[in-house]
């Protein structure tokens, strides 16, 4: 049984590690598609760099969360 | 042509990283307890991989349609490659340790220790879920990389190749491949799956991508651009 819920954790820690950056990729995907649908391939520019800038926002939280000194307990 | 070279390097360096992992945990468990019992659940391992590539490769490459597939692949492959690429630069940013398979080895090993008395089963089922769980990883990589635009022939050799590679290197080298550059790898396969992903995804929204294939290389421009930016901001003091 262990193995199992070691494996499946596996399997949902290979696409996410921080949920709240999950849901936003799956939103910026979900409006990419919307966009592009109604836009066309222009929209893909915006879709892109929504990507990107989600990537740099959400590893610079984590590298200052990080590197934060911890508090007293 | 590119595009082959493309997804088998990519295919190649991605299953050459998680290979490396499970070589460290085969080789902890064989070099203290013996050889038989970790090459069987390496076997035994793979397997199980080889039958879930020929299950899922074949279901999705022939039952789901072309667009609805890339929508859907490129949309994992792009949360696999960006939660790659998030942790390589919290590494090379330095908020993170790098991955230190001499460390892994010698974790293994006290574990290993620990359970000294039992039987050799521990050893089976150490290097059966090593492998697995490190192979899932190949799994994906290959499924993701090759599934989509005719390339999973291409995408599974650049997974064996890695793995008989890294096999070998294992065993005449007998201890972890410490010297394999693999956060780098990591990064860079990062920004490829992330890459890759993203084109699929947007052909999957039905979107046409000028210069079709070659537009990857931008996306990996631009991906790599935002990864760096992401670590300068992160080494950058805070202003007071």
């Amino acid at each position: 049984m262990s193995f199992l819920r070691a494996a499946v954790r596996q399997v949902v820690g290979l696409f996410v590690s921080d949920w709240v950056q999950g849901g936003v990729v799956l939103a910026i995907i979900a409006a990419g598609w919307l966009a592009v649908s109604r836009l066309g391939t222009p929209a893909v520019v915006v879709f892109v760099l929504l990507i990107a800038a989600q990537l740099v926002w959400f590893a610079r939280a984590e590298g200052v969360r990080r590197s934060r000194p911890q508090s007293p307990s | 042509m590119g595009q082959q070279v493309l997804i088998f390097g990519a295919a190649f360096l991605g299953s050459a990283v998680e290979a490396t992992e499970a070589l460290t945990i085969v080789l902890a468990v064989g070099l203290t307890r013996g050889w038989r019992a970790p090459l069987l659940g390496t076997v035994a391992a793979i397997v199980a991989l080889a039958a879930l590539v020929i299950l899922f490769g074949q279901l999705i490459v022939t039952r789901i349609p072309d667009s609805a597939l890339k929508l859907l692949v490129g949309t994992l492959l792009l949360l696999f490659g960006l939660n790659w690429l998030h942790k390589a630069v919290l590494r090379s940013a330095g908020a993170v340790a790098m991955r230190d398979e001499t460390r892994a080895y010698q974790q293994t090993i006290s574990q290993l220790q620990e359970t000294e008395s039992r039987t050799d089963w521990v050893g089976f089922v150490l290097a059966l879920k090593g492998v697995f769980l490190e192979g899932l990883e190949v799994v994906f990589i290959v499924i993701g990389v090759g599934g989509t635009g005719h390339g999973l022939a291409t995408a599974v050799a650049g997974g064996l190749v890695a793995a008989v590679v890294v096999a070998a290197a294992g065993f005449f080298v007998r201890r972890p491949l410490a010297r394999v550059p693999e956060n780098t790898l990591k990064y860079g396969v990062g920004v490829i799956l992330t890459s890759l992903g993203t084109f699929w995804a947007a052909e999957g929204m039905g979107a046409t991508w000028p210069g079709d294939f070659l537009s990857i290389l931008v996306l990996v421009a631009v991906y790599y651009g935002a990864s760096r930016l992401a670590v300068e901001l992160i080494r950058r003091p805070a202003v007071a």
